[in-house]
C-alpha cells in the first residue's frame, strides 16, 4: 500500500455532507418512533416480531437481512438533496440523465447467435430489421481464446459458440452491407490481449472501406479480470502484463477511435462465475480506480479516460436488490471520481452500464419459466436506470439461443419499454423507505469489499495472488450446498419440482463441421497470399513492443494490416510475457 | 464409520479452449465431499489428461464442457486411453452444455456416463460407483 490512502478512507474524509438537510423532522421522528414500538410490540405477531429480519437466499445473492417493514426510521438522517438530487445532476443516484428513457430508451442489444462470418452478417441484419438498436458480438470459444480456426486445439470448436475471427477478411465478411457509422457494434473480446488482436482487425476493415475511425460507435471489453480470474484456459500471461495490455489498449483507442467505449468493466461474468451482487460491482470498481490510477501515471488528464469508461452488470433474482445496487453504485462511482480522482466533469461522474440478465439463475428444468425469471432481471435493471440491455434466453441450459428465443428476449425488452409504461417516470422506487436502506446497505458493502481489495495491494495483487480466486470459489461451493439442501429454492429443480419432469425437445444449435473446414481453407489461402516476410516483421515488432513497453495495440494494428491471424498474434504475446496459470481452488 | 475400501481417484479436466469452470470447480467439491480423491488439472489437451490419469491410477476420468467439439475432442481423448492402455479399466464421465442428441453418442465413443447442468451429488457420485462397479465385474 506504500501509506497510499485507500479509496474508503479518502471518501470518509472528503466525502462529507455539506449543507446537509434532514429530510425527516425530529418531531416526527420521534412520533414515528413511539408508534412503530407499539406497533410493534402490539399488533405483529410474535413470531414475526422474533423473525423481524429475514435472510433471503438466492441464487448469486448477498444475503443482507432484510426487515419486515421499513419506515423513516431506517434512513433517519436522509438528506434528500445530498443523498438523492436529481437525475442528471450529482449525486446521480436517481439517473446519469434528466429525462432518463424518455429522452433515449435503454439501447436494446442481443447478443448473437453462432455461426460463420456469413450467417452472422445475416443474423445481425435480421435482429436490426426486428428493431434491435445494436449489434453484439459473441465470438467462437477459440477466437475468445485467442487461437486460429487450424490449430489442433480448435477441434470441433469452430463457430460452435459465436463468430470465428481469425483475420482481417471475417470482419469484412462480418460487417458487409452494415452502416458501420450508425450502428454500434459491442465486440465482446473479454480479455485485454484479445482485445489488442481483434479490434484492430475492425479498424483495418473500415480503413479498407474508407470509413475514418473517429466516425465509428462502439464497445470492446478489454478486462483482465475476465483473463486472469473469471475464465479458465491453457494460455495466458501473468496479471500484471495483462493489466498493462488493457491500458495500452485504452490509450490507443481514446487517442484515435474517440467515439469507442474501450472498456466494459465487467461485472458480469465474475458474478456468474459465481459470486454476489456486492463483490461483483467491487471487483469492478476496483479495476477502475487501478486504471485511472495508471492512466494518470501515464500523464493522461483523468476526465480523458474516465468519461468514457462503461461497466457492466449482471442483475438476478432478488428484486430490490438489483435496482438498489445500481442506484448504490452509481452514487458511489460519483464520490469516487469526485473526492478521490477530483473531476469536475460529470461526465467522469456517471456510472454508465450495460446489463444481462442473469444466466446461471436459469433452469434446464422447465425452461420455459425462464422467460420469467428474465423479464423480472430485466424489469430490475430498468427500474435501477440501466443504459443498454441484454435479456437472456430461455434455452440457454441447453444451446447457444435460437432464433425465436432470441427474439422472445427482444420482445422482453420492447414489452418493457413499450407496454408497461416504466419507463416514463425518472428512478420511480426512489424515496421507498425500503429501496433507499437498501441503497445505502448495499453502497457500503460495495465500498468495504473495494477497501478490503485495496488494503491487500490492489486489484492486480488480488488477482495474482490466488486471493479472489479463492474467495469465489468458497461462494459458489457454498451456493451449490445451499441448492442441493434445498436452502436456496429453485422452482421447477428444487422447489415444487415436477414428479414426472421430463426435458423437453429444445432446438439446439447443429454444429456445422464444414465452417471448420472453410475458415481453415481460407486461413491456408490467406498465409498464401499475404507478404509473409511483413507479417513477420509485424510479428517481431509486436514483441518488441510487448517487451519493451510500447503500444501494443499500435503493434497489433500493423500486424492486422499485414494480415497477420490471431493465433499467430497470440503466440507473440506469449513469447514475450510468458505464460501464467490460473490458480485453481476446490 | 471406518472404511477400509480404497479412495476412489478422480482426474477432472477440461479441453484446452474451454472457458467456463465453475462447473468443474463444483462437482470437484461435490466428488470431494463424497469422500473420493480430486485431481483437478483444469484445461488440458488429450495427451496430457490421459498421461496424468495414468501416473495417478485414476479411476475416473471426469471431462467439463461447454462449448462443443465434445464428440471430436472426446473421441481423441478415448483414443489415446486405448492407446496408453487405461480405456478398460478407468471410467470416462463428461459434464456440462451439450445437445442432448449427443449424449448417445458419447456413450458410444467410451463415455460412462454424461451429466447435463442440473445433475445432482448423488446423480453424479451413484453413477460413478456403479460404473466403476460393471468395470470390475468386466
Amino acid at each position: 500500500m506504500s501509506g497510499e490512502k485507500t479509496t474508503k478512507e479518502i471518501l470518509e474524509e472528503k466525502a462529507v455532507r455539506g449543507e446537509y438537510i434532514p429530510l425527516y423532522d425530529p418531531e416526527a421522528l420521534k412520533k414515528i418512533d413511539k408508534e412503530f414500538s407499539r406497533w410493534k410490540n402490539t399488533v405483529v405477531r410474535e413470531q414475526d416480531r422474533e423473525n423481524w429480519e429475514v435472510t433471503p437466499h438466492t441464487i448469486l445473492g448477498s444475503e443482507l437481512p432484510r426487515e419486515l417493514l421499513y419506515t423513516p426510521l431506517n434512513n433517519p438522517d436522509f438528506d434528500y438533496i445530498g443523498d438523492l438530487g436529481f437525475s442528471g445532476e450529482e449525486p446521480y443516484t436517481r439517473g446519469i440523465h434528466p429525462n432518463m428513457y424518455r429522452g433515449r430508451t435503454f439501447t436494446m442489444r442481443q447478443i448473437f447467435g453462432a455461426g460463420s462470418p456469413e450467417y452472422i452478417n445475416k443474423r445481425m441484419k435480421m435482429l436490426l430489421e426486428h428493431g434491435a438498436t445494436g449489434t453484439n458480438w459473441a465470438l467462437d470459444l477459440s477466437t475468445v481464446q485467442m487461437f486460429d480456426s487450424d490449430e489442433p486445439e480448435a477441434l470441433g470448436q469452430v463457430a460452435t459458440v459465436g463468430v470465428p475471427i481469425d483475420c482481417v477478411e471475417d470482419m469484412e465478411v462480418i460487417c458487409k452491407d452494415i452502416d458501420i457509422t450508425k450502428v454500434s457494434a459491442s465486440i465482446i473480446t473479454h480479455y485485454p490481449r484479445n482485445t489488442a488482436i481483434i479490434f484492430p482487425m475492425y479498424l483495418v476493415m473500415a480503413e479498407r472501406r474508407g470509413i475514418p475511425w473517429d466516425q465509428l460507435p462502439g464497445s470492446s471489453q478489454n478486462d483482465f479480470i475476465m483473463e486472469n480470474l473469471v475464465r479458465s484456459a491453457c494460455e495466458y500471461i501473468p496479471p500484471k502484463d495483462d493489466f498493462r495490455v488493457q491500458c495500452d489498449n485504452i490509450e490507443f483507442i481514446r487517442k484515435y477511435v474517440p467515439k469507442w467505449n474501450y472498456v466494459t468493466l465487467n461485472g458480469y461474468n465474475l458474478r456468474e462465475w459465481g459470486t454476489s451482487g456486492v463483490t461483483e460491482m467491487a471487483v469492478a470498481v476496483a479495476n477502475a480506480i487501478e486504471i485511472l490510477k495508471e492512466m494518470t501515471r501515464r500523464g493522461y488528464d483523468v476526465d480523458w479516460v474516465a468519461e468514457r469508461l462503461a461497466f457492466f452488470w449482471a442483475p438476478a433474482n432478488d428484486f430490490f436488490e438489483e435496482v438498489a445496487r445500481i442506484r448504490a453504485v452509481r452514487r458511489l462511482w460519483y464520490k469516487i471520481m469526485k473526492y478521490r480522482f477530483g473531476t469536475k466533469n460529470p461526465r467522469s461522474m456517471w456510472m454508465r452500464c450495460h446489463v444481462q440478465t442473469s444466466g446461471v439463475s436459469l433452469t434446464r428444468e422447465e425452461p420455459m419459466s425462464n422467460v420469467v425469471r428474465a423479464a423480472y432481471h430485466a424489469l430490475a435493471a430498468v427500474l435501477g436506470g440501466v443504459q443498454s440491455l441484454h435479456v437472456d434466453s430461455y434455452d440457454e441450459a441447453y444451446s447457444v439461443p435460437s432464433e425465436e428465443a432470441s427474439i422472445l428476449s427482444l420482445r422482453t425488452q420492447q414489452i418493457i419499454e413499450a407496454e408497461t409504461q416504466v419507463t416514463q417516470v425518472v428512478d420511480p422506487l426512489g424515496g421507498s423507505f425500503y429501496v433507499e436502506a437498501l441503497t445505502n446497505d448495499m453502497e457500503e458493502r460495495i465500498l468495504n469489499e473495494i477497501d478490503e481489495i485495496e488494503r491487500m495491494g490492489g486489484i492486480v495483487e488480488v488477482v495474482a495472488s490466488g486471493w479472489l480466486h479463492n474467495k469465489i470459489t468458497r461462494y459458489m461451493q457454498r451456493e451449490q450446498k445451499m441448492i442441493a439442501d434445498g436452502d436456496i429454492k429453485v422452482v421447477g429443480r428444487n422447489y415444487f419440482r415436477a414428479p414426472d419432469l421430463k426435458m423437453p425437445d429444445v432446438w439446439v444449435h447443429e454444429y456445422d463441421e464444414r465452417i471448420g473446414k472453410e475458415m481453415r481453407d481460407k486461413l491456408a489461402r490467406i498465409r498464401q497470399r499475404r507478404d509473409n516476410e511483413k507479417a513477420n516483421n509485424t510479428l517481431n515488432a509486436l514483441k518488441q513492443a510487448c517487451k519493451h513497453g510500447d503500444n501494443v495495440m499500435a503493434a497489433c494494428l500493423e500486424c492486422a494490416r499485414a494480415d497477420v491471424t490471431e493465433g499467430e498474434m497470440r503466440r507473440a504475446f506469449v513469447e514475450a510475457f510468458g505464460l501464467w496459470k490460473s490458480p485453481i481452488y476446490v | 464409520m471406518v472404511s477400509q475400501e480404497k479412495k476412489i481417484k478422480v482426474v477432472l479436466a477440461q479441453f484446452p479452449l474451454e472457458t467456463h469452470n465453475r462447473g468443474i470447480i463444483t462437482v470437484a467439491g461435490m466428488l470431494r465431499d463424497a469422500g473420493m480423491e480430486v485431481v483437478l488439472m483444469g484445461n488440458a489437451r488429450a495427451e496430457q489428461i490421459i498421461k496424468v490419469a495414468v501416473q495417478e491410477f485414476a479411476d475416473v476420468v471426469g471431462i467439463s464442457s461447454y462449448c462443443g467439439g465434445e464428440l471430436a475432442l472426446g473421441d481423441e481423448l478415448l483414443t489415446m486411453a486405448e492407446r496408453e492402455g487405461i480405456r478398460d479399466h478407468t471410467v470416462f464421465i463428461l459434464g456440462g452444455i451439450f445437445p442432448p442428441k449427443d449424449a448417445p453418442k458419447l456413450k458410444e465413443i467410451g463415455f460412462s456416463a454424461t451429466f447435463p447442468p442440473s445433475a445432482t451429488r448423488e446423480e453424479i457420485t451413484s453413477s460413478i460407483k456403479s460404473a466403476i462397479a460393471a468395470r470390475s465385474l468386466g
